[in-house]
């Protein structure tokens, strides 16, 4: 790998390619993230976004294709893996324990404790929850108390915190699998909030969404995928009304910016 | 803000927390009132507690194993069973007690393990892997005793445990009256107790949490220690702490670290959660299931141990619906069977809740089948209770 590279991009998926029995999920997709970039990854359902995804957090093995992270190669196992290399994904249903605080659950499989004893060490909750006040504030999430149990929050809230708990172990690369779904409208706008947040301390993002209006409002640039191949790769620009149309003309096959790729092939 | 409101504010808050204490001491209160204290004499007191003590261990593992949404139906036979093991042991094959205890915890693991085995390698439900549990350890109770009938312990230290009591301080001449060696457990109780109460106050208050007026807890601090040494006091007026009284302590003090401190117990109740997302956070749930039953099975020989002591015996019919008991116990202590939630200490109380009852109604010679009628009311209206407080919060 050159060097130009290691700097440019954070996260590089080279020709990917997946099989689920005779179908193929995705067939050889290419996608670059750039360092402190929000891209936004749409498609029709089926189109192949998530399995790109799950491949990327390591819940999937890709048949072909690499990996590279900040230039280097990698290759995932499992999602501790990827979650090792930096990758974190926020799923589509919290992925939260309700049962739980908030501190609870944003240390959750990554209590750090006092005493360490294996699986009988002591947990240090001063420090646990002091990082979580810490990581709240500096997201300006509205949480009254990190000792809150997630059962009690709002939807907004709760993807708030499944978002937090991405962040807070110095993530590289941030996935989000439909943030927006499933939530109210004045949620929407404070997970959009805190996503441009992020953004502005730095973070690099893949959004997934079917909300095109959030896709719109948030990335940097936008991947349209197609029936396992990518069909658009280019900058979120021009009004929202364009950028829709440009778009669904992408996701039903009326355009297809990568057609002399499959005709070569 | 008045000191009433206060009161009132706080148990509004808190009445799910401190509800079962509530009618634990109304119960107690009751039945020393409708017998006229022979409720609350030491020799009943000590007979209540060792009559708690096997269910209390068993409802102790129940707890954990509801949380992480199962289900045990197989303890009661396999402590009986486990019970019988120790007898033959050191009855018929003369092994002391030293070797026979650690040994009979041990099969208990592997009990459980065996349960687990089926649960999180093989995928089938607990309920119908530990029914199956329980007709197959009730068959082994029958097989190995089928030859003596019930077999008689005769070994003094085993039977102690559940019959003994704690030794007193050698040459302690003041006092005679009491034993100094309860009154000091009860005395280190209470400074236990206070201590861990402020500081948890203190680190509340460095994090800006809620905390309640200086008043309601000092009043808090003070019903909490006139407990301890109240009980202490009682029973070191008698013959002291009673063995099986201090292994349901140890187990209880064990337990209750291990689920509020420490991070297996934080992982087993974020599997209860959700077991999805446990399981992408990087916690196996199959590791924690096996931990769970292992446990269960090692307090099921626990509690077969501290049955037989009892009975000086084990007999064919040991440890029939103690699992029932144990389940019983642990929804009046607050469990919830969607799992994720549920209390070490609470299922002990649960415990408390249903043998005093039990024990209250026999003192008072109440007829079998209307207490079997009481013990369901109480039951049902624990759960209800515990459902509706849950709801007007949430």
């Amino acid at each position: 790998m050159n060097q130009t590279s290691n700097n440019e991009f954070v996260v590089e998926m080279c020709s990917i390619k997946k099989s689920f029995g005779a179908v193929q999920a995705l067939r050889g997709v290419d996608v670059e993230l750039r360092h402190n970039e929000v891209l936004g990854l749409v498609g029709d359902n089926a189109a192949g976004k998530s399995t790109l995804m799950k491949v990327l957090s390591g819940a999937y093995i890709p048949d072909e294709g690499d990996i590279l992270i900040e230039g280097k190669k990698v290759s995932f196992a499992n999602p501790m893996d990827a979650r090792r290399q930096g990758i974190e994904m926020v799923y589509q249903d919290y992925a939260l324990a309700n049962n739980l605080d908030v501190a609870g659950n944003v240390f959750m499989g990554r209590e750090v404790v006092r005493i360490k004893l294996g699986p009988l060490g002591v947990l240090d909750y001063p420090y646990m929850e002091e990082e979580t006040q810490n990581l709240i504030q500096r997201l300006n999430i509205k949480i009254a108390s990190v000792r809150q149990k997630v059962e009690r929050l709002s939807g907004g809230q709760r993807q708030a915190v499944a978002i937090a708990r991405a962040t807070a172990f110095d993530a590289k690369v941030i996935i989000m699998d439909e943030p927006t779904a499933a939530l109210s409208v004045a949620a929407i706008d404070q997970v959009l909030e805190l996503v441009q947040e992020l953004k502005a301390q730095g973070s690099s993002i893949i959004i997934i969404s079917h909300r095109l209006e959030d896709i719109y409002r948030v990335s940097d640039r936008m991947i349209v995928l197609r029936q396992g191949r990518k069909v658009s790769d280019t900058p979120v620009e021009g009004d929202i009304h364009e950028f829709r149309e440009r778009v669904v003309a992408y996701m039903i096959g009326a355009r297809d910016d990568f057609a002399e790729e499959l005709v070569a092939e | 803000m008045s000191f009433a409101d206060d009161v009132r504010k706080l148990l509004r808050e808190n009445i799910r927390d401190y509800g079962m204490f509530i009618a634990l001491f109304l119960i107690i209160l009751f039945f020393t009132l409708a017998t006229d204290g022979l409720f609350i004499s030491p020799r009943n007191l000590v007979n209540l507690v060792n009559q708690t003590g096997y269910i209390a261990v068993l409802a102790v593992g129940m707890t954990l194993v509801i949380v992480i949404r199962h289900i045990d139906l197989s303890v009661g036979f396999l402590a009986g069973f486990l019970g019988a093991v120790a007898a033959i042991a050191m009855e018929q094959y003369g092994l002391p007690v030293i070797v026979v205890i650690p040994l009979v915890l041990f099969l208990g693991i592997l009990a459980g393990r065996l349960t687990s085995f089926m649960v999180a390698d093989l995928g089938i439900p607990a309920f119908v892997a530990t029914l199956a549990g329980w007709l197959g350890y009730r068959g082994a109770l029958q097989l190995v005793t089928r030859s003596t009938g019930t077999i008689i312990i005769t070994n003094q230290a085993f039977n102690d445990i559940g019959n003994g009591f704690i030794p007193e301080i050698p040459y302690a001449s003041i006092m005679p009256e009491f034993q100094k060696s309860t009154l000091i457990i009860g005395l280190i109780g209470i400074v236990i107790f206070v201590s861990s109460q402020i500081n948890n106050r203190a680190r509340l208050k460095r994090q800006n949490g809620e905390i309640s007026s200086t008043g309601m807890f000092i009043l808090k601090l003070l019903a909490g220690s006139i407990l301890i040494g109240g009980i202490a006091w009682i029973l070191a007026g008698d013959r002291g702490l009673s063995w099986t009284a201090v292994v349901v302590l140890i187990v209880a003090i064990f337990y209750h670290f291990m689920t509020t401190r420490t991070v297996l117990g934080r992982h087993i109740y974020a599997v209860g959660g959700n077991p999805e997302a446990a399981e992408l956070s990087g916690i196996s749930v199959k590791r924690i299931t096996h931990v769970v039953f292992g446990s269960m099975g090692m307090l099921a020989a626990l509690a077969g141990i501290l049955f037989a002591s009892r009975l000086q015996s084990a007999t064919t019919t040991a440890g029939t619906l103690f699992e029932l008991d144990a389940i019983a116990a642990a929804f009046v202590g607050g469990v919830s069977a969607a799992g994720g939630v549920g209390t070490v200490i609470g299922s002990l109380v649960g415990a408390l809740v249903m043998a005093s009852l039990t024990n209250g109604m026999n003192l008072m010679g109440i007829d079998i089948s209307y207490q079997f009628i009481v013990r369901a009311i109480v039951l049902a209206g624990a759960v209800i209770f515990d459902v509706t407080t849950r709801r007007s919060i949430t």
